[in-house]
């Protein structure tokens, strides 16, 4: 990210809990769930009190949670509603890049990168469009996390799940 | 002589059209309801009186668009929202858009100021370590993407405080960024600057709104519903013109009809019509001579008053012999003539003295009209007419109609039995006597009603009913005095009798409160040093947040804000309408959503040591309506006692005078019994008919009290008085059967009041019974 020095590496557990509830729970540094449940976003710090706001107001972040919610759920043609979908395969190994179609929401995110294997996805990379990136590895690829990660290092792992 | 006539009849026409031009280019319209209330006495009522056209509440139009997606809807509504900010005729245009620019950039650094968070806290070390921990999180959280362009300049995040402290309280949900309802409409609010309760400048308002809405690419597909006090006031105005017009194109024709059936004469129809469109200029130019705007309900109702005028044409035409030229007739119906014009104009003078400025306007309109009409019908009418004329005496039928008339008993004690009869009825009747509500004279389709209150609802917009006022010397009085009642009226929210509330201190503080904060920021070195100590170990870029030192410290040195200075920001129309200059001191006028509980809120104000107070405006607008009558009932009690001694001074009798005024009051008791009777409250429109009924009611007791001992004469006036009557019916008949409250009453009235008058001045009159005798 641009306003700060170093990447920001948080590791825990995102589970789909069903419908569009999606809870993403923070282990490290800090503990910390985040709830989306019933158009809300909940957040809940160690020592706290939990905070939330509606998802109305992030419509971007609500994009975020139809890609997840699709994704996880196989639903290619509730993907499609939001985004421009391209494929890439080779092998067993595919890569999806997802652009937003609505405009408002591409002035903030500028695509995000979904690679896999089989039927596992095993990254995921949200590019903004200021440049920042967030980089999700998931599952076996969590464990590989560097101990001094660098942007492209990541990137360059994200990709090289592919 | 024919030529004599000519002359005559053009300088008329020509002094008809001098009149017409000084109306065409002097006549200015106004449309404000307001100046038809009376004048208000307490402050109360004042304050009623501004807040009914120009408060926050009733200026604001609520605005839903259907059809089509929600983008579409939201699309449509940004667009409109932004074409409206651009409109003068617009103060204010809210649609959710959430918008952290609700502070401009100039007033940025203010935000340590406007926001509480420096009341419980300062910007030291720690506090700063939590804030940028706080944010760190953040940044990892799923909310990063919204806070990432803040964090530079508003590390706290007081620009996000600030944006929830200014929302209301209860807002409606977001989708695509803009406020939609339950029933996915998209939903904007937008306060104009005219007044409400002022048709022209409203339907202005609503026209624009509509064409910036059509000229929106993709508009085409969606639907706007408008609400609101000034869609009301529009509507209400388009309708009573819509019925007025039709009902009066209709009993034109009626009348137009009669009065050929009457006289046979299309000369003697149109030369008829002349005294009438006198008295009408003539009115209105003196009265565009005596006030600097007539009001457009004046001209409505006086053109209905002025009906009473129609009868001396009526009078001389049916009154004419076979023979006898027009100016011997006139000459011979004078004295009765001046009679019952100086009667009217006595009754019509009650509408003087009861101080309303639309009803003295509507006086000197109808007193003018009525004695132009009057006088015109005396020296200018009778020189124009044909020297011969069908004696109207000798209508088939009307001799029998006569003769049927004067076999019906006329029993002397007939006044005992009506007179306890409508004793009785005022009584026994069922509901409340007066109509203390305006508004039940509001036309309003129930569906209007119901939208506005659905729309109302779900976009928490306040009650129009209920304001808070607090009064101090200065406006930093009454922001200090607002702040102390923010944390009750909180409490109240959190009990449940209230839903929401805006205050001025919400959106500025008073200056001790400014002045406390500022004090609370620390110098450039001192907050320097305590960001590095909170940055020790963080991720934070070093020079990232150089902005929010900036800010700090052009905060510690501004001057504090004032009224006038917020007045520039984008929120400050908001606060220039809570807080306003009334003479020597402030008022701060606070809109309040959603009352349930008026007693506990008022005990609540009252007890926070402020100068404040629950004023509720219905409570105000039935003590100023109350007030109203009575000084109309005044006026009217001295008019009748007036009355009174000019009919016995021209009658030069006590006995004949009675004649005259016992049918006239009677029958006045009992329309309003029989009014009652119905369950109709009584309103001031009821009282204005009740006096129009009367005035023509006194013409007919006139004109059938006259002994003249000659049957011929008698046809006549039974004659002159049918065509009256069955005139008045036509119009007044229609009126009743208008859907319009306003309209109704009066035809109700005036057609009741005509039939019962024509009736009893017929059996009360005393000469039909001496002529058996003679």
């Amino acid at each position: 990210m641009r306003v700060l020095d170093k990447p920001l590496v948080v590791s825990g557990e995102l589970a789909w809990l069903g419908g569009d509830r999606l809870e993403r729970r923070v282990d490290t540094p800090m503990r910390e769930t985040s709830t989306i449940a019933d158009g809300e976003v909940t957040q809940e710090r160690e020592g706290k009190k939990p905070r939330s706001f509606s998802l109305n107001r992030a419509p971007q972040l609500k994009v975020l949670l139809d890609s997840f919610v699709a994704l996880l759920a196989g639903d290619p043609s509730r993907l499609g509603e939001s985004f421009e979908i391209a494929l890439g395969r080779d092998a067993d190994r595919w890569q999806l890049t997802l652009t937003p179609r609505d405009p408002r929401i591409a002035k903030q995110i500028a695509s995000i990168h979904v690679y896999g294997s089989g039927n596992v996805p095993r990254c995921m990379r949200m590019d903004e469009s200021d440049g920042d990136t967030s980089i999700d590895l998931l599952g076996e690829l969590a464990t590989a996390m560097p101990a001094e990660p660098t942007r492209e290092g990541l990137i360059a792992q994200c990709g090289g799940a592919m | 002589m024919r030529g004599a006539r000519l002359g005559i009849l053009i300088a008329w026409l020509a002094a008809l059209a001098a009149l017409g031009a000084v109306v065409a280019t002097q006549l200015k319209v106004g449309t404000d309801l307001r100046s038809f209330m009376p004048a208000p006495t307490t402050p109360d009522q004042k304050l009623l009186m501004d807040q009914v056209g120009e408060g926050p509440g009733s200026r604001l139009l609520l605005v839903a668009i259907d059809g089509g997606d929600d983008v579409t809807k939201a699309t449509l509504s940004r667009g409109l929202a932004a074409t409206l900010r651009k409109d003068p005729a617009f103060t204010q245009v809210v649609n959710g858009d959430f918008d952290l620019g609700m502070l401009d950039t100039r007033l940025m650094p203010y935000r340590f100021l406007l926001s509480p968070t420096l009341d419980t806290q300062v910007l030291d070390e720690n506090y700063l370590a939590d804030q940028l921990q706080q944010r760190l999180e953040d940044l990892s959280s799923p909310a990063a993407t919204l806070l990432k362009g803040l964090l530079p300049r508003d590390p706290t995040l007081e620009t996000l405080k600030l944006a929830e402290r200014w929302t209301p309280t209860r807002s409606p949900e977001v989708r695509e960024g803009v406020w939609f309802s339950s029933r996915d409409e998209a939903l904007l609010l937008a306060q104009t600057r005219g007044a409400g309760f002022d048709p022209g400048a409203q339907d202005e308002a609503i026209g624009r709104l509509r064409a910036a809405f059509a000229a929106l690419p993709g508009s085409a597909g969606s639907h706007l519903t408008i609400s609101g006090p000034g869609y009301f006031t529009v509507v209400v105005n388009a309708q009573t013109r819509d019925q007025a017009d039709w009902i009066g194109r209709i009993s034109t024709i009626g009348f137009i009809v009669l009065m050929l059936a009457a006289y046979r004469s299309v000369s003697s129809l149109l030369l008829g019509a002349l005294p009438v469109a006198t008295g009408a200029l003539a009115g209105i130019a003196v009265m565009t001579l005596c006030f600097a705007e007539v009001h457009g309900i004046t001209l409505a109702f006086g053109f209905t008053l002025l009906g009473v005028a129609q009868e001396y044409p009526i009078r001389l035409l049916s009154h004419r012999r076979a023979g006898e030229s027009a100016v011997a007739s006139v000459k011979g119906l004078w004295p009765l003539l001046l009679t019952a014009i100086a009667s009217a104009c006595i009754a019509y003078l009650a509408f003087y003295a009861s101080g309303v400025g639309g009803l003295k306007q509507l006086a000197v309109f109808t007193i003018t009209g009525l004695l132009a009409a009057g006088f015109t019908t005396r020296y200018a009418l009778p020189y124009l007419l044909p020297e011969r004329a069908r004696d109207v005496a000798d209508t088939p039928g009307l001799a029998r109609f006569r003769g049927w008339l004067d076999g019906l008993p006329r029993p002397r004690w007939l006044p005992i039995p009506v007179a306890a009869a409508a004793v009785a009825m005022l009584a026994f009747a069922p509901g409340p006597f007066w109509q203390n509500d305006l508004s039940a004279l509001t036309p309003l389709p129930r569906d209007l009603l119901m939208t506005d209150a659905r729309l109302r609802g779900e976009l928490g917009a306040p009650d129009v009913r209920y304001l808070l006022v607090v009064q101090a010397p200065t406006a930093d009085g009454v922001l200090a005095a607002s702040a102390k009642l923010e944390a009750r009226l909180r409490e109240q929210v959190a009990a449940k009798t209230l839903d929401g509330f805006e205050l001025p201190s919400i959106y500025l503080p008073d200056l001790a409160t400014q002045r406390a904060r500022q004090a609370k920021l620390p110098d450039r070195a001192t907050l320097d040093a305590a960001l590095d100590g909170a940055l020790d170990g963080m991720p934070f870029r070093k020079d990232l947040f150089a902005p929010f030192v900036d800010d700090v410290q052009a905060a510690r040195s501004a001057p504090l804000l004032t009224p006038d200075m917020f007045a520039r920001a984008p929120l400050g129309q908001r606060l220039a309408a809570m807080l306003v200059p009334r003479g020597d001191h402030w008022v701060g006028l606070s809109a309040l959503s959603g009352v349930h509980d008026a007693a506990a809120i008022a005990a609540t104000v009252v007890s926070a040591g402020a100068d404040a107070r629950l004023l509720d405006l219905k409570d105000a607008s039935e003590s100023l309506v109350a007030e109203y009558r009575t000084r109309i009932l005044h006026a009217l009690l001295a008019a009748t006692l007036l009355l009174l001694v000019t009919i016995t001074l021209a009658l030069r009798s006590v006995r004949r005078a009675w004649h005259v005024l016992a049918p006239m009051t009677l029958a006045t008791f009992l329309v309003l019994a029989v009014e009652r009777m119905a369950g109709i409250p009584i309103s001031l429109f009821h009282l204005v008919a009740l006096i129009l009924a009367a005035g023509l009611g006194l013409h007919y007791a006139l004109f059938f009290e006259r002994d003249t001992g000659d049957p011929a004469e008698q046809r006549r006036t039974l004659h002159a008085t049918v065509v009256c009557v069955i005139s008045a019916l036509l119009v007044f008949g229609m009126l009743a059967w208008s859907s319009i409250p306003v309209l109704r009453a009066i035809g109700l009235t005036v057609s009741l009041g005509v039939a019962f008058h024509f009736c009893l001045s017929i059996l009360m009159a005393p000469h039909a019974r001496q002529d058996r005798l003679h």
